[in-house]
């Protein structure tokens, strides 16, 4: 017997219909619709409002769309089922993470609050992991921007999501940093995990996705898999988006819309 | 129902671990008190009025002020670093965060009152010892009650911009019925007045304060939802 609340196809990871996010006049979001399978990592690319945060939020189940059907690890977004918050992990813009408590205390909070056995342990493992056992114990206020992210990547990742969402995780790292993540990210989609992913560093984004997506003024007007995509090419659109020389109603490929 | 209290007590135990850490909350609080006492016990002639008339209301003004800079500081530690979008992205039930919020602002505001309760039994010159048993479970009515409005208010004025003043123009209006209770209350005790013979006051404060329990567990998935 099939569970009502999985998708058809179980090998579906993410699956979004015609999704419309309106904040008063203002449109977010003007009917996205993708899927992605399971393992697969999708990079979002596109200008500063054009919406890619509230679609994040949307499919984490921190806003509710104002029409259209999003569905995450199988489970529907509009019905705020607890079991889909087990089965993703989100990193954000802030690290959501408590300064005055150390690396390691903040973890075992997250792992309380997911409901894990041993807390501490698991809590010790995911730090370690991110490669910060050696300051565990140090206050996240003395880290630096890059240490902070990386524990918030152990805080995503605590309770073994199937699903990642990362906004913009590359936002005020240095190379050195941005490398570390690049390498994180790579071991996390190895483990067969699904990440969605959005970002302005086109090279990151290209080398680490299955698949890609421009997104502009609430809708996608690209939508390709990433080997598909010559660079040039990508970065030509890319900066036709940015400079708004793109028409309001271009679709230049694949079934994003 | 033992992963909900799990969930609720590591919440507390975040609150408590960083009040340990940074003792930012509880030194404030104490010294605004403190002073409102000190205020109040050089503007008042206890000679002419009697100690246990005013002392009441002296108590709960300090009790109050000091609980809203605990109550404005509660939330605004879960906006920092968007702490509060983390606890949503757990799979806790929301009351859950109410919860341990409401019990870590009790505990500090209790903390706080244990210590200002010999001061002022000093300054205002009244022996609450051979009270102590009614007027404590006067004080945790009273407290109780503030803490429950205080922490849903706390929450809904922490998305706003203007939060510090919202938050006392929200809370002081509704909380009136718990504060003319707990203060009538307090002076009669001090009286040496039995609390079996005021159930009428001790009947409506545990009225408010089941009410406002009641409602923030209704409305605070609401108030949480972006």
């Amino acid at each position: 017997m099939t569970d009502a609340t999985q998708p058809a196809d179980s090998q579906v990871a993410i699956e979004v219909q015609k999704l419309h996010k309106s904040f008063g006049v203002q449109t977010a979001l003007r009917g996205i619709t993708f899927s992605l399978r399971k393992g697969e990592f999708l990079t979002i690319f596109g200008p500063n409002g054009a919406g890619k945060t509230t679609l994040l939020k949307i499919l984490a189940g921190l806003a509710r769309p104002t029409r259209g059907t999003a569905r995450v690890a199988g489970y529907d977004v509009l019905e705020g089922d607890p079991a889909m918050k087990r089965e993703i992990g989100v990193i954000a813009h802030a690290s959501c993470l408590y300064a005055d408590l150390s690396a390691v205390e903040n973890l075992i909070f997250y792992a309380k609050m997911y409901g894990l056995e041993q807390p501490e342990e698991q809590a010790v493992r995911a730090i370690e992991k991110v490669g910060l056992k050696a300051r565990m114990h140090d206050r996240v206020r003395t880290f630096s921007r890059g240490m902070q992210q990386r524990v918030s990547i152990a805080r995503a990742v605590l309770h073994n999501p199937s699903v990642l969402f990362l906004d913009e995780p590359f936002t005020g790292l240095d190379p050195q940093g941005a490398n570390n993540l690049k390498q994180t990210l790579r071991e996390l989609h190895t483990e067969k995990r699904t990440v969605l992913m959005t970002t302005h560093d086109i090279a990151c984004g290209l080398e680490l996705s299955d698949k890609v997506a421009v997104q502009s003024k609430g809708r996608f007007v690209l939508y390709e898999d990433a080997k598909n995509l010559e660079k040039h090419r990508f970065e030509d659109l890319y900066f036709e988006v940015l400079s708004d020389r793109l028409p309001e109603n271009s679709v230049p490929g694949g079934p994003g819309r | 129902m033992r992963q909900y209290l799990t969930q609720v007590a590591a919440i507390v135990w975040k609150d408590l671990a960083t009040e340990l850490k940074t003792r930012e909350l509880f030194s404030a609080m104490f010294v605004f008190s403190v002073l409102v006492i000190l205020i109040f016990i050089f503007s008042i002639n206890l000679s002419i009025v009697k100690a246990t008339e005013v002392g009441p209301g002296v108590l709960w003004v300090a009790f109050l002020f000091a609980g809203t800079l605990g109550l404005n500081r509660s939330f605004m530690l879960e906006k920092e670093n968007g702490c509060l979008q983390g606890l949503i992205l757990t799979p806790a039930d929301r009351t859950t965060i109410y919860f341990g919020k409401f019990i870590s602002n009790l505990t500090f505001l209790l903390i706080m009152e244990a210590f200002i309760l010999p001061l002022f039994m000093v300054f205002f010159n009244v022996d609450i010892l051979p009270h102590l048993g009614p007027l404590l479970v006067v004080i945790l009515l009273g407290t109780v009650g503030f803490c429950a409005l205080g922490t849903l208010l706390s929450s809904l004025a922490s998305n706003l911009k203007t939060r510090e003043v919202m938050l006392p123009i929200l809370l002081y209006p509704l909380m009136v019925p718990v504060i003319i209770g707990s203060v009538r209350m307090t002076g009669q005790v001090l009286e040496g007045v039995a609390l079996s013979s005021m159930m009428n006051w001790v009947g409506l404060t545990l009225c408010f304060d089941v009410i406002f329990i009641g409602v923030s567990i209704m409305t605070i998935d609401h108030i949480l939802e972006e």
